[in-house]
């Protein structure tokens, strides 16, 4: 890849963020930001049971407060056939209750007054009366003949959503009696939930004069947000605009369409004023789309030296009450099936059933390619156990079984086609960088003390970037993404994008894409996201896809300008094309690097100086479908001591090492690792959303669902190794997710070394101190 | 969020004195702080309504109380109350046994064992705050209980709702008292760490 000067800032430099001096300043335009004449504000009713039928709503009392303008139920929504909505997985979900409530904080009813106080005091006066239903909050009872149906609207009374396998069961089962070693661990990867900074919230804006709809909205893929709104709304798709305003962060949580949005839309037809709805913290954790709730069993077949055989793999996923999991319309389970890891062996077999449970909607990809996330953790979680069991070191036993770097493109045995990897470079120099050897005979000293403290690696695989159009769509709607770039006459250019920034930096990014493949500085390019009504079509930011594909398109797009950018200076320097030759910035004729015009000129020239023949302007767009998905990858080491008296852990130190092909902005990269690293870290410590026995949920709000601060977050260090990716035009290959895909299984492969010695081989997370002090209790550490 | 919830306090009155106002819920209830009863339905059966404000959140629990065992050979009550919140902010329901005794010093000692359940939004706050909210609800109820005590033991013939208005705690005092009862806790976990260290 050609190298660009500091001023053009193309590929590779750390170029500040342009978005962060809005941000900084206070100045971003976030969606509770719009004010609009008339503007008036929903505030939801929400159900207190997680299982109740509803015996009456009475909207009386809550109409009668001033300032009230409407009360919206379920019945009402039933009227206009809108209170149930399909999810964008096969399932449907309510709007607003019909009959009965499914899960706690569940959407009851929709109020709507002049201002925000208003309707939250009407909202209280909304009266509703419940008959209290059989709660079914554990996943493993779903299918239990005493367990209640949850979903009478569906034909099939069962709580069973789905039974998906994938890989060669019977290839599998023979390897495993023959193994001479067998290793299983039963890991459970919680519910959590992105939570992130923003919570969602619309303005849904329906001029009766134009019949036009607008409306803003936290989406993080605002086209087919649209298309959906068109389909199900029936109104015209012209009419609809969408725009996603700045972001503060989705995380996944942005990606489906919620019942706020709809009831705000519905609420602004009927009223013809623009209605606002923004969800307080505790409403976003507990009725938005969380991530995981996945249980699982792993099993490893190996020979007596530690070479891996076969994997087996068998995974209940918990999806609450509708299957509102935003997957590719093939992947029930995601790509879960990319559980093999990076590890050579020929078999695997992976089945996941899928069941409802009375609590919220989702299974979302929080800051993952669609359940890679516990397929990563799963892995990686059940190597480290084998080595325990073989008494191996967990780092040979990975050294051992690690697919080549010749050996790409690798298929994996669960069917997918690996494109470039060397996991084991990377490896080595997070082991070098933390000195590895050293720590290990650190640990028998603190051991023979009594001390606790453990090393857990990490050397994790994703699968991003859907993705190839033939094989992934979500709702119908092909994974392709786009890029349209218009260069303006003094050089200058716009690029509008298919994707949606929600933080990670795309109007730096894609701007120095442009520098990179024109020439023109990452400085005069406006990257612009987010209005249906001006960008192209695209699939929007999730799965790590922006730069595996819009990147891609961007890339595209910019070549195909330079194409045209060569005939107009041929024109100029009146030589034919083959004469010249490109450099970051300028065709120069060969041999007379005199005779040049800038981009600057060129595009100037497209304007007011064409070539006889040639149309007016310089600029493109592409759609791109990727050829395949791109696979990052990387190692992770984190070392933890423990306070045998509190049980704490504490990470003393943790690198990470990613691979993720070519890099566009270092500093954006380390930015997201840092973030990511600081939710893995999270996760594996402080996070959960649980249920009691009668569906109330136990994390609703930031006073049981931790988020760390800077007090709690260790100091991360980084690095990386350079493996591109042999088909995207850049080499690159997606990064956000690395950090929260790997980490899990670093943090908890350490606790687990720590307390190795003690028989201990799985823990589940969050790994909080009460759990670990009572493991050192039960192994008699502790009295 | 189900708790189980056992209390004993004693008072200075013999036990058939005490027994006649544990065995009538309507006195029982005037005691509970935030509680009354609204309508006696039969010998057995009651309405009635209590509200419990912790921080934010207010709940107006409407509903049932019942006798389902009344054992005046052994001084023995079991109530069972169930309630909705008139808002639809979460339901509670409690089944409690009275048990009274006489030990040798001329007192008579109350024992009450509660099961509680509570759904919604009271729920959400965890069993720490809604087992600090009942140990103060029921600090209240036992002096009310005393004072009823004493006052029927003056005048025998007020009417016990006369004597106890239904005034809820102080939404304020309840969540402070909530964290400052945690503090205790915690305060009295680390002594005892520091005890047995030293």
């Amino acid at each position: 890849m050609q190298q660009t000067s500091p001023e053009i800032g193309g590929m590779g430099h750390s170029i500040k963020r342009k978005e962060d001096s809005r941000f900084i300043q206070g100045r971003g335009n976030y969606v509770d930001d719009v004010r609009l004449p008339g503007m008036v504000y929903g505030q939801m009713v929400r159900s207190p049971f997680a299982h109740a039928r509803l015996k009456s709503i009475s909207t009386e009392k809550a109409k009668q407060l001033p300032g009230v303008l409407a009360v919206i139920t379920g019945e009402d929504l039933a009227k206009a056939n809108l209170a149930w909505m399909p999810t964008l997985f096969f399932d449907k979900q309510m709007v607003l209750a019909t009959g009965k409530v499914l899960f706690q904080s569940q959407e009851v009813a929709f109020v709507v007054a002049e201002d925000r106080y208003t309707a939250a005091d009407a909202a209280e006066l909304v009266e509703v009366e419940y008959e209290e239903l059989p709660v079914l909050v554990d996943p493993h009872k779903a299918t239990d003949p005493s367990s209640p149906i949850l979903r009478e609207d569906r034909e099939e009374k069962s709580n069973h959503i789905f039974h998906w396998e994938v890989g060669d069961k019977a290839a599998t089962d023979k390897a495993f009696q023959n193994a001479a070693v067998k290793a299983s661990v039963h890991a459970v990867f919680q519910r959590c939930h992105p939570a992130p900074l923003e919570t969602c919230g619309c303005v849904a804006d329906f001029n009766s004069a134009t019949g036009k709809l607008t409306i803003y909205m936290t989406s993080q893929a605002p086209h087919a947000h649209r298309t959906l709104f068109a389909l199900v709304g029936g109104i015209p798709e012209q009419n609809i605009r969408v725009v996603s305003p700045d972001i503060g962060g989705g995380f996944g949580n942005k990606v489906p369409i919620y019942p706020g949005y709809v009831c705000s839309v519905v609420a602004s037809l009927t009223l013809g004023r623009p209605v606002k709805w923004i969800e307080t913290r505790s409403e976003n954790l507990q009725s938005t789309g969380f991530a995981r709730d996945y249980h699982m069993t792993a099993e490893l077949a190996a020979d007596g030296n530690g070479k891996i055989q076969a994997m087996r793999v068998k995974t209940l996923a918990d999806h609450g009450a509708f299957n509102a999991a935003a997957q590719p319309t093939k992947f029930p389970a995601g790509l879960f099936s990319i559980c093999t890891g990076a590890y050579d062996y020929p078999n695997a077999f992976c089945e996941v059933d899928g069941v409802y449970t009375n609590k919220a909607p989702g299974g979302i990809a929080y800051r993952c390619s669609f359940r890679v996330t516990e397929a990563a953790y799963l892995i990686e979680r059940a190597v480290d156990v084998l080595a325990q069991q073989l008494k191996i070191d967990p780092v040979e036993l990975r050294r051992k079984n690690f697919i080549r770097p010749e050996k790409f493109p690798y298929p994996s045995p669960l069917g997918w086609s690996f494109d470039s990897g060397n996991y084991e470079a990377a490896m080595n120099l997070a082991l070098e960088k933390i000195n590895y050897q050293e720590l290990r005979k650190e640990q028998a000293e603190k051991r023979a003390k009594g001390e606790f403290m453990g090393i857990g690696i990490s050397s994790f695989v994703e699968i991003v970037g859907a993705g190839p159009a033939h094989t992934f769509d979500i709702a119908g709607i092909k994974m392709f993404d786009s890029a349209e770039i218009r260069v303006h006459p003094t050089g200058k250019a716009i690029c509008r994008m298919g994707t949606k920034s929600q933080g990670q930096g795309h109007e730096t990014t894609y701007a120095q894409i442009v520098a990179q493949e024109l020439g023109i500085p990452a400085a005069d390019v406006v990257v612009e996201e987010g209005d249906t009504d001006t960008a192209p079509y695209g699939l929007g930011t999730y799965a790590s896809r922006s730069t595996p594909v819009s990147g891609a398109a961007t890339a595209v797009a910019a070549r195909k300008i330079r194409e045209k950018a060569k005939k107009i200076a041929a024109h100029l320097l009146e030589c034919s094309e083959e004469d010249l030759e490109w450099e970051p910035g300028k065709f120069f004729v060969k041999g007379a690097p005199s005779k040049s015009k800038t981009i600057q000129d060129i595009a100037f020239a497209a304007y007011t100086n064409m070539p006889a023949g040639m149309e007016a302007g310089l600029e493109a767009v592409d759609y791109y479908d990727p050829p395949n998905l791109t696979f990052p990858f990387g190692t992770y080491i984190c070392i933890v001591d423990i306070d045998k008296g509190t049980g704490e852990v504490k990470v003393r130190r943790f690198i990470a090492v990613d691979d993720c092909g070519n890099v566009i902005n270092p500093m954006i990269v380390d930015g997201q690792i840092h973030g990511g690293l600081t939710e893995g870290l999270a996760i594996a410590f402080m996070q959960q959303i649980d249920y009691d026995e009668s569906g109330n949920v136990q994390g609703g709000s930031f006073m049981d669902y931790l988020l760390p601060t800077a007090v709690e977050t260790p100091h991360w260090e980084t690095d990386k190794t350079c493996t591109p990716s042999p088909h995207h035009p850049l080499g690159a290959k997606g990064v956000g997710e690395s950090p929260n895909v790997g980490s899990p299984a670093a943090f908890v492969n350490a606790v687990v070394d720590a307390l190795a010695h003690l028989g201990v081989q799985h823990i589940d997370m969050p790994i909080t101190p009460w759990k670990v002090w009572a493991i050192l209790k039960e192994k008699g550490v502790v009295s | 969020m189900a708790l189980r919830i056992e209390k004993t306090f004693q008072v200075s009155a013999p036990i058939e004195k005490v027994w006649s106002l544990l065995s009538d819920p309507t006195k029982v209830a005037s005691c509970v702080p935030g509680a009354q009863i609204t309508e006696k339905i039969d010998d057995k059966t009651y309405q009635g309504s209590i509200r419990v404000k912790v921080g934010p959140s207010v709940t107006d629990y409407k509903g049932e109380v019942q006798i389902l065992r009344l054992d005046p050979q052994n001084h023995e009550i079991e109530i069972q109350g169930k309630g909705q919140d008139v808002r639809g902010r979460g339901s509670a329901s409690m089944t409690m046994t009275g048990k009274l005794a006489a030990p040798d010093n001329g007192m008579t000692r109350v024992t009450s064992t509660s099961e509680v359940n509570v759904v919604g939004i009271l729920a959400q706050m965890g069993a720490r705050v809604i087992t600090e909210v009942s140990n103060i609800m029921f600090e209240k109820f036992s002096q009310n209980f005393q004072a009823l005590l004493q006052q029927s033991a003056d005048q025998p013939a007020v009417a016990s709702a006369a004597v106890t208005p239904p005034e809820p705690i102080q939404p304020g005092s309840i969540a402070w008292q909530a964290i400052k009862g945690m503090f205790r806790s915690l305060l009295q976990a680390l002594k005892g760490l520091f005890s047995a260290k030293a």
